[in-house]
């Protein structure tokens, strides 16, 4: 059967595509958390400077790699870096952008299963918070609600009982999430994020604007006020400054928020026209995920926080981290507003959900495209084989539940510390082996417009250096850990045992796809460069 | 919130509403994508 060659319909839609994959749960939870917890307004130095030293121009550089590889017919991460690398060893670390994406999908479709749970709870009359209880008696009755959809209590409670929603919620969402990518590019992911990044927009400006005309709710309780609530996450501690846990934990943010280091980046943009813009795409797609970031998260979620529960519970509920923010301590929020608690906590879950989808989605084309090159399979037979590790995936999530043990280990080592790994060796491969000079040349073919070229400098010598001081302080900081806490109980280890069963299918995927590309004459090695 | 906080606050939104409008308008007016000739692909 002849496949119609798999190409973006318009310029706006990969961007909205990036922006969709890039924009998440961590927007709207996890930034506005770390932010209060380093340095508040400061917070935004070291973060700005992460975003332009670290975020934009590996952005760039993954931008510009994917079109090349899709100039020379390549579209998984392995071939493209492989092209970029000129040999095997590229090629081979370039697994790393398959692995990340595909298994970060075996958790992350789980946790969006969550947002879309609550957003049928809160249509259907709400999570069961009795607003007459007192604050402590309301948060411990939205614990159980959060433990009935996460099964977080033990490993196979969401096959019993009233758990079984969430197992029901899954198969309808992992369905949802599959059909697109099943539509393919255009006709699916696109499509789909066309509509979906707008409606997000709007839902987050209701609830925003809700936010902010919530005054005084107590009068009895004057400093628990809009204001004080934006001051809570905004006024400037410097001394944070100082710390160099401060800086890392930017790093941090902006890396895991752009999506770049990620494989997602580079497999989008090979689909791209050779004469295509990838300069002011990439700045667009990275300046929405800052909009919906700091625009929306930063004002959003600790200014409510703060006006129902105060200084003391807002601190607490940061403490707790992004999924007790959102998942725990927002629905006790909105049990605060009234008549307004479901249409509230329904629109806020419905956009997360959203974002969480438009990331999803992401996760599969890179792995899908990465088997449909090596072994030539249809995309219908590619995104089957796809949604059977997927589902696999999925069922261990599901079954091994306690403490999120299962699903932690995952986004630990793959949905974070392989990013680091993924990110140097782009950014060294793109500046070092394929060369700076010829990176900028690409970089600018069909631009809208013209980069500084200070930025030249950058991502030779800053990003790579900044980013080796980042990676060596986070293994410092977490590795000895994580390794001990990966090892700690049955579903971690199942966990670890995943991650490295992952590895080697797409091992012997590459392994297949070298064999038949090279027999096909494809310049895998790029000895005939495109450019 | 403190001066400081407001600052923060308002050169923070300032910079990420502007930079995208300002990304969005130059999309936006840039040449319509080149289309692809008829029988494109394999």
């Amino acid at each position: 059967m002849t496949e119609h060659k798999e190409e973006w319909g318009s310029k706006l839609g990969v961007i909205l595509a990036v922006a969709g994959s890039a924009v998440g749960l961590g927007n709207f939870l996890r930034f506005p958390g770390q932010a209060a917890a380093n340095g508040g307004g400061a917070f935004l130095i070291p973060y700005f400077c992460a975003l332009f030293l670290l975020g934009i121009p590996i952005g760039w550089a993954e931008w510009t790699m994917g079109r090349y590889g899709g100039r020379k017919g390549l579209h998984g991460a392995p071939m493209v870096m492989g092209a970029i690398g000129k040999g095997r060893l590229a090629r081979y670390l370039g697994i790393f952008g398959v692995l990340i994406p595909l298994g970060v999908s075996t958790y992350y479709v789980f946790i969006e299963t969550w947002t879309f749970a609550y957003f049928l709870k809160y249509i259907s009359g709400g999570i069961g918070i009795d607003a007459t209880a007192t604050i402590a008696e309301q948060t411990a009755q939205s614990g159980s609600f959060y433990s009935l959809i996460t099964g977080v209590d033990g490993d196979g409670m969401l096959f019993t009982g009233d758990s079984k929603f969430t197992v029901i919620s899954w198969v309808v969402v992992f369905a949802i999430n599959l059909f697109f990518v099943f539509k393919g590019l255009s006709k699916g992911i696109e499509k789909f994020v066309s509509f979906a990044m707008p409606i997000m927009a709007v839902c987050a400006l209701i609830v925003l604007i809700r936010v902010l005309t919530l005054g005084t709710p107590d009068p009895t309780l004057p400093d628990q006020n809009v204001i004080n609530g934006l001051g809570y996450m905004w006024n400037p501690d410097f001394s944070a400054l100082s710390n160099f846990k401060t800086w890392l934990a930017a790093a941090g943010q902006i890396f895991f928020s752009l999506s770049v280091g990620f494989g997602v980046i580079i497999n989008y943009a090979s689909y791209m026209k050779a004469k295509d813009d990838v300069a002011l795409s990439g700045l667009t797609a990275s300046a929405t995920n800052e909009l919906f970031e700091v625009g929306f998260g930063g004002m959003i979620t600790l200014t409510a926080a703060f006006v129902f529960l105060g200084l003391s519970g807002t601190a607490g509920a940061v403490a707790t981290g992004s999924f007790g923010l959102g998942f725990n301590t927002l629905p006790v929020v909105f049990a605060q507003m009234g008549a307004l608690e479901n249409v509230i906590g329904a629109l806020w879950f419905f956009m997360l959900w959203l974002a969480a989808i438009t990331s999803s989605l992401s996760m599969y084309a890179p792995s899908v495209a990465h088997l449909k090159e090596a072994t030539n399979w249809s995309h219908g037979k590619s995104t089957a084989v796809i949604a059977g590790i997927g589902t696999i995936g999925a069922v261990l999530t599901l079954w091994f539940t306690a403490g999120g043990a299962f699903w932690a280990t995952v986004d630990f080592w793959v949905g974070t510390y392989f990013i680091f790994v993924l990110a140097m060796v782009q950014i060294i491969y793109f500046g070092w082996v394929f060369g700076i000079e010829r990176g900028w040349k690409e970089l600018h073919q069909g631009a809208s417009i013209q980069v500084p070229t200070i930025f030249k400098f950058i991502m030779k010598y800053v990003a790579p250096a900044y980013l080796i001081i980042v990676f060596v302080g986070f293994t410092v900081q977490s590795l000895g850990e994580e390794l001990r806490k990966s090892w700690s109980t049955t579903g971690s280890r199942v966990a670890m045992l995943t991650i490295a069963a992952i590895l080697v299918y797409l091992v012997i995927v590459t392994w297949v796809g070298e064999k038949r590309l090279r027999a096909a004459g494809v310049d895998i090695d790029d000895n005939n460069p495109a450019d | 919130m403190t001066t400081l906080g407001w600052i923060f606050m308002t050169v923070s939104l300032t910079g990420v509403w502007g930079g995208t409008f300002w990304c969005f308008k130059k999309v936006l007016q840039s040449p319509a994508d080149e289309k692809a000739p008829p029988g494109f692909g394999p």
